[in-house]
């Protein structure tokens, strides 16, 4: 049969584009989802320093038999490696890498083991370094010492060194308290870029290592350059030497999808170096790879989960609101489906013509969404190819549906003005089961967790279904209290709209039934991303206790916190006191920390961590691990006793697990300050250089380096995109359900102005029909998006976004929430309002011949 | 004396001849009760029709009298409750969906009432008269179609769309649509109840033509009594029963006589038309003698109870 194509341009073009933006949404978002996703692991790889993120196979040689002193042996042996790695890591290993051998706590004769001067090799040297004074190494020779011959090794040293060591070009120093080796200074190297990754993997190359020892004397550290043909004279004899081969990972190469093939990957490669046979040196697998990639799928599956939660919630959403644009495609289409079948139309036929005119307004939408999808940069999913084939089937067979049932039989006898529809039994059995069910999930939720069972992602789903049904099914009986009252008053007005939103067909609950997902869904994304900000502030406190927190390795003077104070932008200073303490007499210990609590609790004032009182000179609060030793001594400089006034679960800035002790300051006769918390904003930088030994840390910083990472970003910024979608999508059903039930409303308002109805009253009759659902749709999306989070919440977890503290503070700010929902209704009644209106200018006859032929 | 059990057997056997016979259409005590959330209506209360091939009938009556509901079992759109309804040899209670299905298409045509119901806005004539056609698969519809809009004097029409047609012109059409698959029965709704006089004229010529032509049966179902003057036999309708029955023939000088009948149903009974039983004053019961060529039917008097 012929379609009507131009007569319904309108609605098939509104179609059309619903369609278009949903299999946009449904196929970009989890491409850029999944882009982002691959962002975060390179980025992970990336500033993670190279030492963790590469492959290093390294062997410590237990003979000088083993001892590799040409440069061709690491390079066989790197090569060999390389062909050990499994086929997942071949792509991510790039070829480029290096090999060194280098030994560590060689003493420099007779510094009575205060300087150590280690010997170095590294293949690329030089690649690596620039000789600032002197040249580059040559070959070794020999020397005399304590008349014996002994090797002598030409070296270069570290610019650093020379300042701070004491060493200088031309000196030959001897190395070593009983087998001697000597070294001849013959150049200074300084890094060609200090900052390249690669010098994690060497840091005792590029820079003199400070040590504090037990007794309080600070050791110094360097490691020596040599060339290839110095390898010749190290040996592993009486020298504690380390040959590694360095296999760098190209984060450039790594992708999301792929992490658990890459652990098992690296655990292959672990188990292979054990076990190999080019040597009889053990050789181990140095790698962080594998607690990266951990970390990183925790974070992932979290996000994973939370991103499908949504992005599920928006597919049902738009589904349902083009399956609203089918309804009204179909119910425009009614006179022509039921003139063909009165004359003859088979049923296939006519649900065809129903299914071929959708399928033509939403199959080239779907594809051109599809098609645009492809700009968004990211990896394709199975799901970017399965998302537009749901909408259009979803779309098609519900036109397919729905004109089947209509024109079931040809000749509809519909009373439904006349009787209100009494619901099934066999309908309210299936909601009473989809209500049981959806709760029963969500204890199982509750219960289990959410990355477990990928069934239990449906529980959310449930529980919104559940909701609307509850809604559907009880929001008439208020409301037709309400008409009984209205009965009695004397305006007629809001009698006949509350009556015609009380008798509103069953059909009418479409709109509801996309109303409340979409605003529950988006209230839900609005107040997660709300309780993961604030967690994240939390978070931030947390790990640093104050807006700036100074913890240097020796002891802080007063005179030094005295210029402290006197910074500018220091506002208050707190001392502070940590260190590990003796419990009783025994092998236990516990960190401690001592600080002027009342102090502190004014310094974080407003800040949202909190801090117990603690009154008395010895008194202290403990961690759970020591709950209940009452007074208890400890050894911390010398003996004192202390008195447990109160658990603490952490001291902010200092522990959160394991045992601790927050005690007074003035519990130690001797106080040797060794941590600063400031208030105000001085400048990290110039702190860092006040104190030596100093590490800065402030609450901004922290909140900012919890923020960075990009899953954090991305889970954040698509609550963001989900949120704004179902809100349109919300407005867009409303206005859709408007223009579904127009005609019988156009028909009911003409009417009634022919007895008399003002145009005034027309509108307000339309802003009260409508009302009653919007407005209780938009309470029970709101009840339910806020509802939902603390009911998923112990089964969610999103403390890999929040600094690793749970997020379940989902209280705060009711304000965005309300906002969209009350947009929502605002909205709704303007667009009622601006559609009578427009209806107004119809003529009244049009109208009652349009109602006549139904 | 007695009839014997085989002669009780063989009077059992034995079919009586069926009602209305080969008729083309036939209703026999045929009820239709619509049910909607427990109130019963009783649209058709056990009404009899018999039509023959070829006929053109009217059938009038008050609104709410059971025209339509009678006309939609008439057509497949619905189907009766109890009772007999029989057109053109099929059964229509006990057809299937897809009997219903080629029935419409090929047994049965009609209109409606409002013009522009019959015919799809979008499509021209032609192509409206052609949808039927198309539906049921058929080949060679545009000459088809033509002849059909020629025969209705609608053939002008043909590339216009049902705005740019008049009430009458758009009516005529839509009996082309209704003849499209040369159908032996069409049914009209009313369907000059949007017109007036001068095009309802037309229309019924319309129909005629088809009637005449194309040798199909024409059920047109009215309010309008006059419409009697139009066919050749009207059948009225009182409370989902045929009450009466006026037939139109010619006499010997050629002028037509309307003679109005009343329905005698299978077990004897009669509608009186209500004016002779005002006129008359009878109520609740009569008195009938039968006399060698009728029945007389008298008023009870109160002088007869005293006789008897």
């Amino acid at each position: 049969m012929p379609l009507p194509v131009r007569e319904h341009v309108g609605t098939l073009a509104v179609l059309a584009a619903l369609t278009a933006v949903a299999c946009l949404l449904v196929s970009g978002l989890p491409r850029a989802m999944q882009a982002s996703f691959d962002q975060a692991l390179r980025r992970a790889l990336t500033t993670a320093p190279a030492v963790q993120a590469d492959l290093t196979v390294a062997a410590e040689p237990y003979a000088p038999t083993e001892d590799l002193h040409e440069r061709a042996a690491f390079e066989a042996r790197g090569r060999h490696w390389r062909e050990a790695l499994p086929a997942a890591l071949q792509p991510l290993v790039t070829t480029t890498g290096h090999m060194s051998a280098k030994t560590v706590r060689t003493p420099l004769t007779g510094t009575g083991g205060a300087t150590y001067v280690n010997l170095g090799w590294l293949s690329d040297a030089d690649r690596r370094v620039n000789w600032v004074q002197g040249r580059a190494p040559g070959p070794p020779s020999t020397t005399r010492h304590e008349g014996a011959n002994i090797p002598l090794i030409e070296v270069g040293v570290v610019d650093e060194a020379v300042h701070q060591m004491d060493l200088r070009i031309g000196q030959t120093r001897t190395l070593g308290e009983s087998d001697y080796v000597a070294v001849k200074i013959v150049g200074v190297f300084k890094a060609k870029d200090p900052r390249d990754r690669y010098w994690t993997h060497n840091p005792d190359v590029l820079h003199v290592t400070k040590q504090l020892t037990r007794d309080g004397t600070i050791e110094l550290h360097t490691t020596t350059l040599m060339s290839d043909a110095g390898l010749a004279a190290l040996s592993s004899a009486s020298r504690h030497l380390t040959y590694r081969w360095v296999l760098p990972v190209d984060a450039r190469a790594a992708n999301a999808l792929d992490v658990p093939h890459l652990s098992a990957a690296v655990e292959d490669l672990r188990r292979l170096v054990s076990v190999q046979v080019v040597s009889t040196t053990p050789h181990r697998l140095d790698t962080g790879l594998p607690k990266l990639l951990g970390d990183f799928s925790a974070a992932l599956a979290t996000a994973e989960t939370v991103m499908y939660l949504v992005l599920g919630g928006l597919l049902a959403v738009a589904i349902g609101v083009i399956v609203l644009g089918v309804r009204l495609l179909t119910d425009r289409m009614d006179h022509t489906l039921g003139l063909a079948r009165a004359r003859g139309g088979s049923l296939r036929q006519v649900a065809g013509a129903g299914a071929a005119l959708t399928g033509l307004a939403v199959a080239p939408a779907a594809l051109a969404g599809y098609a645009v999808s492809f700009l968004v940069p990211g990896p394709v999913l199975l799901v970017v190819h399965v998302g537009p084939a749901v909408v259009v089937v979803a779309a098609v067979g519900f036109a397919v549906a729905r004109v089947s049932l209509a024109h079931r039989t040809p000749l509809r006898e519909r009373r439904d003005d006349v009787v209100a529809a009494r619901p099934s039994v066999r309908r309210i059995t299936l909601e009473v089961l989809v209500v049981a069910l959806a709760l029963a999930g969500a204890y199982l939720l509750r219960a289990r967790g959410l990355t477990r069972d990928p069934f239990l992602l449906f529980v959310p789903v449930a529980l919104t279904l559940a909701a609307s049904l509850i809604t559907l099914r009880c929001y008439p009986y208020p409301l037709r209290l309400l008409v009984r009252l209205a009965g009695q008053g004397r305006a007629a007005v809001p009698f006949l709209g509350l009556t015609r939103a009380a008798r509103a067909r069953s059909a009418s609950g479409l709109p509801v039934l996309i109303l409340l997902p979409a605003l529950g869904v988006s209230v839900f994304a609005a107040v997660i991303s709300d309780g993961i900000a604030t967690t994240q502030r939390l978070a931030s406190w947390q790990q640093v206790g104050a807006p700036i927190k100074v913890t240097s390795l020796g002891i802080i003077y007063p005179s030094l916190v005295e210029q402290v104070r006197a910074l500018d932008g220091v506002e208050e200073v707190v001392v502070a006191q940590t260190g590990r303490v003796q419990l009783g007499y025994v092998a236990e210990y516990a960190q401690a920390v001592a600080v002027d609590v009342a102090q502190w609790r004014r310094l974080v004032a407003g800040a949202p961590i909190d801090l117990p009182e603690l009154s008395g000179g010895t008194s202290a609060l403990v961690s759970p691990e020591l709950r209940g030793r009452g007074t208890f001594e400890i050894g911390w400089q010398s003996r004192m006793r202390l008195t447990t006034q109160g658990v603490i679960d952490s001291v902010p800035g200092f522990h959160t697990d394991g045992k601790f002790i927050l005690m007074p300051l003035s519990a130690l006769p001797r106080p040797e300050v060794n941590t600063l918390l400031i208030k105000g904003d001085a400048s990290p930088a110039e702190l860092a250089r006040l104190v030596p030994l100093a590490t800065v840390d402030t609450q901004e910083r922290a909140l900012a380096a919890i923020r960075e990472d990009p899953l954090t970003g991305t889970v954040r910024s698509t609550l963001i995109v989900v949120t704004v979608a179902l809100g349109a999508y919300a407005l867009v059903a409303v206005i859709l359900s408007l223009v579904v039930g127009a005609a019988d409303r156009a028909r009911a308002v003409s009417f009634l102005r022919t007895l008399g109805l003002s145009d005034r009253q027309a509108r307000r009759l339309t802003v009260l029909e409508v009302l009653p659902m919007v407005l209780v749709t938009s309470l029970a999306g709101l009840a339910l998006g806020l509802g939902l989070p603390p009911a998923l919440g112990p089964g969610v977890d999103l403390s890999a976004y929040a600094g690793d503290l749970p997020v379940g503070d989902y209280s705060p700010d009711l304000l965005t929430p309300a906002a969209l929902a009350a947009g929502l209704t605002v909205v709704a009644a303007l667009g009622a309002y601006a559609h009578t209106a427009i209806a107004r200018r119809r003529s009244l006859g049009a109208e009652l011949r349009v109602g006549d032929s139904s | 004396m007695n009839p014997t059990l085989s002669e009780l057997e063989a009077r059992a056997a034995r079919k009586k001849a069926a009602f209305g016979g080969d008729a083309h259409i036939v209703c026999d005590n045929l009820v239709r009760i619509y049910k909607t959330e427990g109130v019963e209506v009783v649209a058709l209360q056990g009404l009899d029709l018999v039509i023959d091939e070829g006929e053109l009938v009217a059938i009038v009556g008050a609104s709410g009298s059971g025209k339509s509901t009678l006309l939609n079992v008439l057509s497949g759109l619905d189907v009766p409750t109890a009772g007999v309804a029989r057109v053109a040899g099929m059964d229509l209670l006990s057809m299937t969906p897809r009997d219903r299905l080629r029935y419409r298409r090929s047994v049965v045509g009609f209109l409606w009432q409002q013009t522009a119901r019959n015919l799809l806005p979008y499509l021209t004539a032609r192509e409206n008269v052609e949808l039927p056609m198309r539906l049921a698969g058929a080949a060679s519809r545009k000459g088809r179609a033509m002849e059909l809009l020629e025969l209705l004097g609608v053939d002008s029409c043909a590339n216009r769309k049902a705005t740019e047609m008049s009430g009458g012109e758009q009516q005529r059409v839509a009996i082309a649509v209704a003849l499209a698959n040369s159908p032996q029965l069409v049914l009209a709704d009313e369907p000059t109840g949007e017109l007036d006089s001068e095009t309802s004229e037309l229309v019924f010529q319309a129909l005629r033509t088809a009637n005449r032509e194309l040798r199909v049966t024409v059920v047109v179902v009215t309010h309008d009594p006059l419409v009697s003057e139009q066919v050749d036999r009207t059948v009225g309708i009182r409370d989902g029963r045929t009450s009466s029955e006026t037939l139109r023939r010619e006499d010997a000088e050629g002028r037509i006589i309307a003679e109005e009948y009343a329905v005698l149903d299978r077990v004897g009974r009669l509608q009186l038309p209500r004016d002779f039983m005002n006129a008359l004053r009878m109520e609740r019961r009569v008195r009938l003698e039968l006399e060698s060529d009728h029945i007389g039917v008298w008023p009870t008097r109160e002088e007869s109870s005293d006789e008897q």
